[in-house]
């Protein structure tokens, strides 16, 4: 179970100026769906896109599926297939055909799946490329990546224009490919999405990857928001070590508490009369918003 | 808030888009006048512009040309309006055709058009600034051209009222055909569409005439065909002979429809859809579409066609005028002469004729080669690229694979315009002999194509921004072929021109060793374009 898919090292990669990856890591077991998230331009698509072989780097080491991406791009292609987020098809080409083509240049086309999957996700294969919605034209890409028998999916927010019906059907889809032994590295904005698919995640901000781990691992690295209603008064309470951002709403003391804390804080609460009480473990949002520059209000830098 | 709010503001935020793309048309058709009236003026003479005339007065002439008022009592300005007046109206036509496409279907179709529609802006707004722009741009063209006609070296000088009116009347071609792409730009949801179709009545008009003009020319009884077209009234006037305004009526009521069907057709469809509805197509791919070579090749087949039908056409058309051409050998210009390598004598001069456009097409298939590199890069611009690369296909196979096919494709235009050429010079001279090397020569083309082909490829691979420096190499090439015979220059600078090496079958004998140099040096510079694109980023 501990082999790697994806493995890179200290991946570094410029645009004349900019540098859009900054000595990221990045490791992908073998059979893992791998949520990568991060804002716009952390570097996500760029990062995927070196894994793809489509864009070189400038240093570090990189591995897909033992592979060297840009050098072996051709024979590794046989065995993985990517979903962009903006998909472009040509204009006067049907999905069908655009399907199909892509089935065939890669090889390895399952074609009852391939009807299936059209069947699962309504599409008509028989409309030209120019006539698609953006969410079509993402089906089709998907259909076309998703029908092939490969052992790894590149998935760049691949579902950033698709409805909840469809989205539903794409976690569906994903699941069963799973169940067939394919790793998936899914980049995505859509963090409940990331949480129902994801077995671990790596979040990047500024072309480096910043965290790694399963959510609980997050969650133990992060603070439970704690609101409570007590008989007795709180404020020597709030004074406990880890306990941050304490206010009162209305009769209720709401706080954050560190995940080492929990326990202390439970036993003290505990002693107050405790009549009504919510702890939340961290979203993942909230989890997101440690490690980004701009703190909304209400939420401090741990 | 009537339908039209908002016009004046959506004028001016078109002419500030158009702050290039408007003086560079005006000013690009302007140097077309000018270009056209001085090279007249320098190489015609009171000696040789009657056997021009004789020449213009053919049948075949009349067709691709005009209805040749005043040619019996030839003057240069008469020789200027009758023959080159078509072409500068087609440029004015286009001109139009794509301002109005730009501003309305173009815009509609990328969804900038909904954010405008939502604004304080009437339905009909945006297709009215559309026309006032187009108008605009043609009396601007108008204006332009008389001052440049005015001023260029004609003798007998032209007068002021005459070059007003042949100007007005390339202008008034113009706006007829702003009011056929008003109508156009609803008919499909797709600009391509859209242009395609205005582009369709412009050829109609065009052909329609020429058939009358024809006619008209032999004595038929087909000439009221001319009337029938936007082109053939603007031709009715007659500039510098009869000096008629009032055929100018009929491009502007023209257009006034054009315009009005526009409007009704806005009124009654959707924003972002079509009048005709798109058709469904294939549920599956069809099975040989399953190899870069056969992607490339479905991706260029629609180009392949259009220059296929062109071309053929073309060939047979020109090749059709091989006889008019002995004839009026004896009375052509020296300047012509020399720039068709005959020494006079009509045999000589036949075949230099069929040698000289066999390097005329060379020069035309050079074009479809760029093009067709120009849109490989598209190719990658627009995404298509990365997602061909993301199947197991090859950086250097997917290049070559569409290099190949357009490879292949100039091999097949320039036999196929052999074979037009050939089959035009038979038929209208009957000497049977005048095929096989005709053939041969146009052939042999290729090799240049494959060179500019092979020289585009090289900078896709190397340095996909400057392809367009090919376009250099080939109007310096273009010049010198057409025009250095004239201008006396010396043979060294001659050979700067890549297509001064095939030789001009069968007026002189094939040059194997420039054909064979050409072709292998394109498919050097080919691999080394593939070469180049295997070591760099893809660009969006």
């Amino acid at each position: 179970m501990d082999t790697l898919a994806v493995e890179a090292v200290g991946l570094t990669k410029s645009f004349g100026s900019v540098r859009a990856l900054d000595e990221l890591d990045l490791s992908v077991r073998t059979g893992e769906v791998h949520g990568f998230l991060g804002p716009n331009g952390s570097g996500k698509s760029t990062a995927i896109r070196v894994l793809l072989g489509v864009l070189r780097h400038d240093s570090g080491r990189v591995r897909v599926l033992g592979a060297d991406p840009w050098r072996d791009a051709v024979d590794l292609h046989h065995r993985l297939a990517y979903v962009p987020g903006d998909v472009e098809l040509w204009p006067n080409l049907t999905g069908g055909e655009a399907i199909d083509l892509f089935g065939r240049l890669r090889g390895r086309v399952n074609q009852r799946r391939r009807d299936d999957l059209i069947d699962r996700f309504d599409l008509d294969p028989r409309r030209k490329g120019r006539t698609y919605s953006k969410g079509n034209r993402q089906k089709v890409a998907l259909i076309a990546a998703l029908s092939a028998d490969v052992d790894l999916l590149l998935l760049d927010e691949p579902t950033s224009g698709l409805d909840p019906l469809m989205e539903a059907v794409f976690q569906e889809l994903i699941r069963e490919t799973c169940a067939r032994g394919t790793t998936v590295l899914l980049s995505s904005h859509i963090l409940s999405q990331v949480e129902a698919l994801a077995d671990r995640i790596s979040i990047i901000r500024k072309g480096r990857v910043v965290e790694t781990g399963t959510l609980l691992d997050m969650r133990h690295l992060s603070r439970t928001v704690v609101t409570v209603l007590t008989d007795r008064p709180t404020e020597k309470l709030v004074r406990h070590e880890g306990i941050h951002n304490a206010h009162r709403e209305g009769e209720q003391v709401r706080f954050d508490v560190d995940a080492a804390h929990l326990p202390a804080v439970m036993q003290e609460l505990a002693t107050l009369g405790v009549r009504a009480l919510t702890a939340t473990p961290p979203s993942l949002e909230r989890l997101l918003l440690r490690h980004y520059g701009d703190t909304p209000d209400g939420v401090d830098q741990p | 808030m009537s339908t039209l709010t908002g016009t004046g503001t959506l004028l001016r935020f078109m002419l500030r888009r158009d702050r290039l793309r408007l003086p560079l048309w005006v000013l690009g058709m302007g140097l077309m006048a000018l270009y056209i009236s001085t090279a007249l003026g320098t190489v015609l003479d009171e000696e040789s512009l009657p056997g021009m005339a004789q020449m213009a007065a053919t049948p075949v002439m009349a067709l691709i040309g005009g209805p040749g008022y005043g040619f019996d009592a030839i003057t240069i300005p008469r020789f200027f309006a009758g023959l080159y007046g078509a072409y500068l109206m087609l440029g004015a036509a286009l001109m139009s055709m794509t301002t109005l496409s730009r501003h309305t279907r173009v815009e509609e179709q990328s969804g900038r058009g909904e954010l405008v529609l939502a604004d304080v802006v009437g339905r009909h707004a945006q297709l009215t600034a559309a026309l006032l722009l187009a108008v605009l741009m043609n009396v601007l063209v108008a204006v332009t051209m008389t001052g440049i006609i005015l001023v260029a070296p004609l003798e007998p000088a032209p007068g002021v009222g005459s070059t007003a009116l042949f100007t007005a009347s390339i202008a008034a071609v113009g706006v007829a055909f702003a009011g056929v792409a008003a109508t156009t730009a609803q008919l499909s949801p797709y600009s391509r569409t859209c242009t395609a179709l205005a582009g369709v009545v412009l050829a109609v008009a065009f052909l329609v005439r020429g058939i009358g003009d024809m006619s008209r020319s032999q004595g038929g009884d087909l000439a009221w065909l001319s009337w029938l077209s936007p082109l053939g009234w603007a031709q009715q006037t007659a500039p510098y002979t009869l000096d008629r305004w009032w055929p100018l009526v009929f491009p502007l009521l023209f257009a006034a429809v054009g315009a009005g069907l526009g409007y009704l057709l806005r009124s009654r469809r959707d924003f972002g859809a079509g009048v005709l509805a798109d058709r469904l197509g294939r549920e599956r791919a069809p099975s040989w579409l399953g190899t870069p070579l056969a992607l490339a090749y479905r991706l260029q087949r629609g180009a392949l066609l259009g220059w296929s039908v062109a071309i053929f056409l073309t060939g047979l058309l020109l090749g059709a005028f091989t006889d008019s051409m002995a004839d009026v050998a004896d009375s052509l210009p020296p300047e012509m002469l020399a720039v068709m390598g005959g020494d006079g004598a009509a045999d000589a001069f036949v075949n230099g004729y069929l040698g000289f456009m066999s390097v005329y097409f060379g020069v035309m298939f050079a074009v479809f080669a760029v093009l067709a590199v120009q849109s490989l890069r598209s190719q990658e611009t627009e995404g298509h690229t990365e997602a061909v690369l993301a199947t197991a296909v090859g950086r250097a196979q997917w290049v070559l694979s569409w290099v190949t096919v357009t490879a292949l494709g100039a091999v097949w235009l320039a036999v196929l315009a052999g074979l037009g050429e050939g089959l035009g010079a038979v038929l209208v001279t009957g000497d049977g002999s005048l095929f096989a090397p005709t053939l041969l020569g146009h052939a042999v083309q290729f090799s240049t194509v494959w060179f500019f082909l092979g020289l585009a490829v090289a900078l896709y691979g190397l340095a996909p921004r400057l392809i367009g420096l090919v376009w250099v190499l080939y109007v310096v090439g273009t010049v010198l072929i057409f025009f250095g015979p004239m201008l006396d220059l010396s043979q060294a600078w001659l050979n700067l021109s890549p297509f001064q090496h095939t030789g001009q079958h069968p007026a002189t004998d094939v040059q194997w060793l420039g054909v064979t140099v050409l072709s292998l040096g394109g498919v050097a510079l080919a691999l080394l374009g593939a070469v180049a694109f295997r070591r760099r980023d893809l660009s969006a």
